[in-house]
């Protein structure tokens, strides 16, 4: 039904414009840029953003596509979803409990295997009711299938965007990708983006072509029938399956980004000055900021620290990591999140990290730090404080690997 | 570029043509929703999907929320459905209408998709319309420029979940989550809600609201192809009798579902463009060639209705009389005429 | 130390509550007996549906370690003995859940006992059930199917009957004395424990070898496995092309559904007066199933594969006598009647004719409040 597109770029040379645009704003022309055809929307802040620069593409006629303002969340993503299954393709968001009214729409979405893309403007959950970025909204689909991105910059919003949709639109996989941006410090901040020209897009990203999954009068399959005890785990192991592949996909499409847009970067993880780190931080998304900031100074006064950032959270990084980190004394592992009750009482990532090293020889101690939620800023004094904490961890000092650190907040 | 949105736009929103059938015998044979589904034996929904779907043809995709038409009918790698068929959320019957209507548009205004009119058909049970999905339900009867039509089928309980009352159980009507005991005799004290009224009165820009029974059938298959041809979004709202959740002998399906109409508890109606008319047995009734019945004649046939005593079938009957002597529009708006 | 279980096979809510008396007498008599026990429904039977057949089970052990072995199970295997509620059921059972048909004795044990409730004769039923293949015995009590609603339960003692029976066929699950104890405290009826000592004194069971029974090969298919099964929760539709048949030019077989065909579900079909149809349409149009095929004459033949037994075409059927439902026991198969009438149309009346007269009555479930009363007056007069 849609033949491929044949592609338009004959150079690999990177076109496009610099823009001050803010990291809602580039996904917005990421969604241009991928030709979206269905988008809807429900306000609710941060993510609401990127919906308001959206519409204005429409109403200005720079971007034709369907934007359906729908009256909830879980209205939202089940448009979308639907819309998908008759091979659109699609683009959608929310933040904080808006992503769990929508929780339902969320859980069958990647059941479905429905390569939708949403950008989680991260926000902490009610109550209380605020507006800052906490990781937990995003994180409670871990389990489900969807793929989970953390991005740092507007360009990489944008170029993690594009790439978004050809991994989870690729017959491989067809699950569904979160893409998170961290309230206010990337939603509403703005900074330089080159903005890609349409051709060499056009060269990166194919047609989304469902194939014989395509619910039309001329493909005319049932999708979705209820299932019993017969049937649930063939289907979940298919699921399985298709996210174990992801990694190859998502490897290849970095690469082939990085050939067209001139723009290289390790798919999974960014290593910052962990070359001959003896201790290393690890963290997600915006505080990468304030934590490269302090590793610069601390580097400075001599301290063999490095910094790595987890770009996806599913996949998880489970191989990189191990590389990375098995090499080091010790981890401090600085979560936006929290995971009440669990082991160690410790942040989502920091336990997942624990997971991913214990087969390690010579692992390193590994110390959870809780800091920055509802938004409150992690300052480069809280990260010089942390990697005070985890190089004493690493020399053998009285830190307790078996306990979590909250930073930042008051006694 | 806007210019060029509206111009394929007009082309787009042209529907099929999908004249009314005259008499059963002008009904053709083809079967878009087939034997095998895994329902109750007469059960008046399958009947509706039946129906519903023989009245939209084949160049139709049929999305179904959860409930007994999603899990009696779709059992995974078994289905009925000839047509393309998906499933959607109990919540989402209205969603899942704009979501392929959506679709579908913009791949055809793009050049993605070949032109040509699709209907778009979704449809849910009481529960997941008249209660969980209302809003979203209410949200696809704006979006005037979608070719959707939403059925809400109803067997007036949570059928597919071992029968509990929906906000569209009868007044009394015994389930599992109302069952009469020797303190309570009434549990279930809500009285029906009156879906295609408010849909009709609430949206002024839909088109078209109808009430169908299956014991109507040409008029029900009727309802859905006027549905389909008058475009934009269109609500249909169909009684169907359950001998399950009801509890009568499965032979008199039929028959249940003309004393609903008989009794006046029923009354069949169409809305069109703003103007509304009555049909059938209850055109008659409203005219006063045909009196209504009285309703202990539908209760008393049924088992969910065999704990009423007296004061109850008089209490049910005295609504009903309400409802056709002082209702502005007897079944559609509850409210007096203004003095 | 022994373990002994019980499954109680039934039409889907007609029989719910039968089914469900049966196997909570079972527990509560097994526990007055110094036993433990326990009682469910196949979990994928719920929720159920009119007629289609479903299942529950009663599993009583001495001791709890014992009875563990047979908890956390949807099916039990291996039982001690099968109650068939509706000997209908002898034909096969497709449950909404299952694929392809079960065999009636296939969870039996060998040497177990099938007990049906029946007024045909052994040799009758015995030729419905499939070839089992190793021996067990069948028992009857003589008994027309017990058939009710959702909400009134039809009070007619049948649970109580098979009770008294099951004592009489498995001693070593329950005995008669632990039973009407349990009738007395539960129902506080002595007629009811009357109808169960009556019933333990008149069950008697014959043995069935293991080369007797139907050698039809019941109708199955194999689960395709994750790799092979369609991604993305997709199936393929039915095709819309009508079905070619044999000797059948003109006319109209829709595909159906070749996975579920529901006519296990049957407890009553419909026999058509092919010479009084008035090809009026009714019965194809009403029908919620698609059962009726539209022969090259124009006339409409109810496909046994597909129809259910509803009784809706008997209903909405204008003409008198056109359209007679008849007890399913009468029928050995699911042959066409439009081609047995038009291979032999005197032949088909003298057939027709005999088939929709003596034929025991059913009745599926609620018609009027007060009916039941009625029933249960008429039957003990």
């Amino acid at each position: 039904m849609n033949p491929p597109k044949t592609a338009t770029a004959e150079t690999m040379v990177t076109g496009g414009t610099e823009e001050l645009i803010s990291g809602s704003e580039a996904i917005a022309h990421a969604c241009r840029l991928a030709d979206v055809d269905v988008i809807t929307a429900y306000p609710i802040r941060p993510y609401d953003t990127v919906m308001q620069y959206v519409s204005q593409m429409i109403s200005n006629g720079d971007f034709d596509c369907e934007f359906i303002v729908a009256e909830s969340e879980h209205s939202q993503f089940e448009i979308v979803k639907h819309a998908s299954a008759v091979g659109a393709r699609v683009f959608v968001g929310s933040s904080g409990v808006g992503w769990f009214y929508a929780f339902e729409a969320l859980a069958v979405t990647a059941g479905l295997r429905i390569p939708m893309v949403a950008m989680v403007g991260n926000r902490a959950l009610d109550d209380p009711g605020a507006f800052g970025v906490e990781h937990n909204d995003a994180l409670a689909v871990r389990d489900l299938g969807w793929m989970l991105v953390w991005v740092e910059t507007a360009q990489e919003a944008l170029d993690t965007a594009l790439i978004a949709y050809r991994v989870a639109e690729d017959k491989r996989i067809f699950l569904p990708i979160a893409i998170s941006c961290d309230g206010a410090f990337l939603t509403h901040s703005q900074a330089i983006v080159n903005v890609p020209d349409q051709a060499t897009v056009d060269s990166f990203l194919p047609r989304y072509d469902r194939g014989d999954k395509l619910l039309h009068p001329d493909n005319p399959i049932t999708i979705a029938p209820q299932a019993n005890e017969d049937w649930v785990m063939e289907i979940r192991r298919q699921s399985d399956a298709a996210m174990r592949r992801t990694r190859d996909v998502i490897t290849e499409a970095y690469e082939d980004f990085g050939d067209k847009f001139g723009r290289e970067q390790e798919p999974f993880i960014e290593r910052y000055m962990m070359e001959d780190a003896e201790i290393a931080l690890v963290g997600m998304g915006t505080l990468a900021l304030p934590v490269k900031v302090a590793v610069r100074k601390m580097r400075a006064q001599g301290q063999k620290v490095g910094f790595v950032r987890v770009r996806w959270f599913r996949p998880f990084p489970t191989e990189e990591l191990q590389d990375v980190l098995s090499g080091v004394a010790a981890v401090g592992v600085i979560d936006r999140d929290y995971s009440f009750g669990s082991t160690f009482h410790s942040g989502v990532l920091a336990n997942e990290l624990r997971s991913a090293l214990y087969p390690v020889e010579n692992r390193p101690k590994i110390i959870s730090f809780i800091a920055g939620l509802g938004g409150r800023e992690v300052n480069t004094d809280n990260v010089i404080v942390i990697a005070g904490m985890v190089a004493d961890a690493a020399a053998g000092g009285d830190m307790n690997d078996q306990d979590t650190y909250w930073i930042g907040v008051r006694e | 570029m806007s210019d060029v949105i509206e111009e394929s736009l007009e082309d787009y929103i042209k529907t099929q043509v999908l004249e009314p059938w005259k008499g059963p015998k002008n009904v053709p044979e083809q079967e878009y929703f087939t034997s095998g589904h895994r329902t109750c034996q007469g059960c008046e929904s399958a009947q509706i999907m039946k129906l519903m779907a023989k009245a939209a043809g084949p160049r139709t995709v049929i999305l179904g929320s959860t409930g007994c038409m999603y899990v009696a009918n779709t059992t995974y790698y078994s289905t009925p459905w000839v047509v393309p068929w998906m499933h959607t959320q109990l919540g989402s019957a209205g969603s899942a209408a704009v979501g392929t209507a959506a679709g579908l548009k913009v791949q055809m205004r793009k050049g993605k998709m070949a032109k040509e009119p699709i209907n778009v058909i979704v449809f849910c049970g009481d529960g997941g319309g008249a209660d969980m999905g209302l809003s979203a339900i209410s949200a696809a009867l704006q979006h005037t420029h979608y070719n959707l039509l939403i059925l809400m089928y109803d067997n007036e309980s949570y059928a597919n979940t071992d029968i509990q009352v929906s906000g569209s159980s009868p007044w009394g009507a015994n389930s599992t989550f109302s069952p009469p005991g020797k303190a309570r005799r009434i549990m279930n004290r809500r009285w029906k809600k009156n879906m295609a009224g408010m849909m009709a009165a609430g949206h002024p820009d839909c088109k078209y609201v109808a009430t169908v029974c299956t014991s109507a059938p040409m008029e029900a298959m009727n309802s859905v192809r006027k549905a389909l041809s008058i475009g934009g979004p269109t609500f249909i709202h169909s009684l169907d009798p359950c001998p399950k959740g009801w509890d009568y002998d499965p032979m008199f399906s039929h028959e249940i579902g003309e004393l609903a109409i008989e009794t006046g508890i029923w009354p069949l109606y169409e809305i069109e463009e703003g103007k509304i008319t009555m049909y059938g047995k209850s055109r008659r009734i409203l005219r006063g060639q045909l009196k209504r019945k009285p309703v202990a004649d539908y209760l008393m046939r049924q088992g969910r209705f065999a704990h009423f005593i007296d004061e109850d079938i008089e209490y049910f009957q005295g609504k009903i009389d309400e409802m056709w002597e002082k209702w502005l529009i007897p079944g559609v708006i509850p409210i007096a005429a203004p003095a | 130390m022994s373990t002994g279980s019980v499954e109680v096979v039934y039409r889907g809510i007609f029989q719910k509550t039968l089914a469900k008396n049966i196997c909570r007498g079972v527990v509560f008599a097994a526990k007055k007996e110094g036993k433990i026990g326990t009682a469910f429904g196949r979990y994928s039977d719920s929720p159920e549906r009119n007629g289609i057949p479903a299942k529950q089970f009663a599993v009583v052990s001495d001791t709890h370690d014992e009875l563990q072995e047979h908890l956390a199970r949807y099916e039990p295997d291996n039982n001690d003995v099968t109650i068939a509620c509706d000997d209908t059921l002898c034909k096969g059972i497709e449950s909404w859940a299952w694929y392809g048909l079960q065999p009636i004795n296939k969870l039996l044990k060998k040497g177990g006992t099938l007990l049906v409730t029946s007024f045909q004769s052994p040799n009758k039923l015995i030729n419905f059930i499939h070839r089992k293949g190793e021996p067990y015995n069948l028992a009857l009590i003589r008994a027309q199917a017990s058939f009710s609603g959702l909400w009134v339960y039809k009070d007619d003692h049948t649970d109580a009957r098979l009770l008294g029976a099951l004592a009489k066929v498995a001693p070593h699950i329950v005995g008669i004395d632990a039973i009407c104890e349990v009738i007395e405290e539960q129902w506080k009826d002595d007629l009811k424990v009357i109808s169960a000592r009556k019933s333990f004194d008149a069950t008697k069971s014959q043995p069935v070898s293991a080369e007797q029974g139907n050698e039809e090969v019941p109708f199955s298919f194999e689960k395709p496995g994750w790799k092979t099964m369609e991604e993305g929760l997709v199936i393929r539709g039915i095709s819309a092309e009508k079905q070619v048949v044999a000797g059948r030019d003109g006319g109209y077989v829709p595909t159906r559904n070749a996975t579920f065909k529901k006519y296990s579900t049957r407890t009553m079909r419909p026999v058509i007066n092919f010479d009084t149809c008035t090809k009026c349409t009714l019965c194809w149009l009403n029908c919620p199933d698609t059962c009726f095929d539209i022969t090259p004459d124009g006339l409409y033949d109810a496909n046994m594969d597909a129809c259910c037994g509803c009784g809706v075409c008997e209903a909405v059927c204008p003409v008198a006598d056109c359209v007679t439902m008849v007890n399913e026991e009468a029928f050995d198969d699911n042959a066409s009647q439009w081609e047995m009438w038009v291979k032999d149309k005197k032949g088909y009346e003298t057939w027709m004719t005999e088939k929709i007269s003596d034929q025991p009555a059913r009745t599926h479930g609620f018609h009027h409040v007060g009916q039941y009363a009625e029933e249960a007056t008429n039957e003990s007069a």
